[in-house]
């Protein structure tokens, strides 16, 4: 792999906040759909509270 | 009587319950999903395994750092800790690596992340499935 993955910030917090999520979800629920709710909701999450922060930081940036 | 039966019955039987619950787990850390296939839990091993080998995957192709157990700060070991929790996918994780950690860039930076993330997730799994062996939950 000496070419390396280049992924820009929201692309690096996508598959992140996918990965993480899928695996809690399979890990805490048991039911099919109880765990497509669960990787919804903590995707959700993720993206939302990540895209928030990178606003909140955004006046500190230059 | 009958309670005294089941007393006697189920007292062997702990021991030879921890130890696989023991078994189950160290399986679970050296391979990721390994404990729950064990158990019979294919969904959950699947998504461990394709999780935390995805996490390593972009981890190492983004070039994170890759902490090694000789570090010489507490932090660094603490990452090696962290590192060292995906099992086998650490070593997967040297040998893809060919060039070395480059955090020099945002994605490098990144990297050590997900490559940290990867082994705390395969923690968890690891004592989920002892849990379950266990019969705590499932």
């Amino acid at each position: 792999m000496s070419a390396g993955l280049h992924l820009s910030h929201f692309q690096a917090l996508l598959l992140f906040a996918l990965l993480v999520s899928v695996a809690l979800g399979f890990l805490s629920r048991r039911e099919p759909v109880e765990r497509f709710k669960y990787i919804a909701r903590s995707l959700f999450w993720f993206l939302l509270i990540g895209v928030g922060i990178g606003w909140a930081m955004y006046p500190f940036s230059r | 009587m009958t309670e005294e039966l089941i007393a006697k019955s189920a007292a062997p039987l702990r021991p030879r319950t921890d130890s696989r619950a023991a078994a189950v787990a160290i399986a679970g850390l050296l391979v990721p999903g390994l404990g729950h296939a064990l158990l019979g839990m294919w969904g959950r091993a699947l998504a461990c395994f394709l999780s935390v080998g995805a996490l390593v995957y972009a981890g190492a192709g983004m070039r994170g750092n890759l902490f090694s157990w000789q570090s010489a700060d507490a932090f660094s070991r603490l990452g090696f800790v962290a590192d060292a929790g995906s099992g086998i996918f650490y070593l997967v994780a040297k040998s893809l690596e060919a060039l070395g950690p480059d955090v020099s860039h945002s994605y490098g930076d990144y990297g050590t992340r997900f490559l940290a993330t990867a082994g705390v997730l395969n923690l968890l799994a690891a004592l989920h499935a002892y849990e379950a062996a266990k019969g705590h939950k499932a």
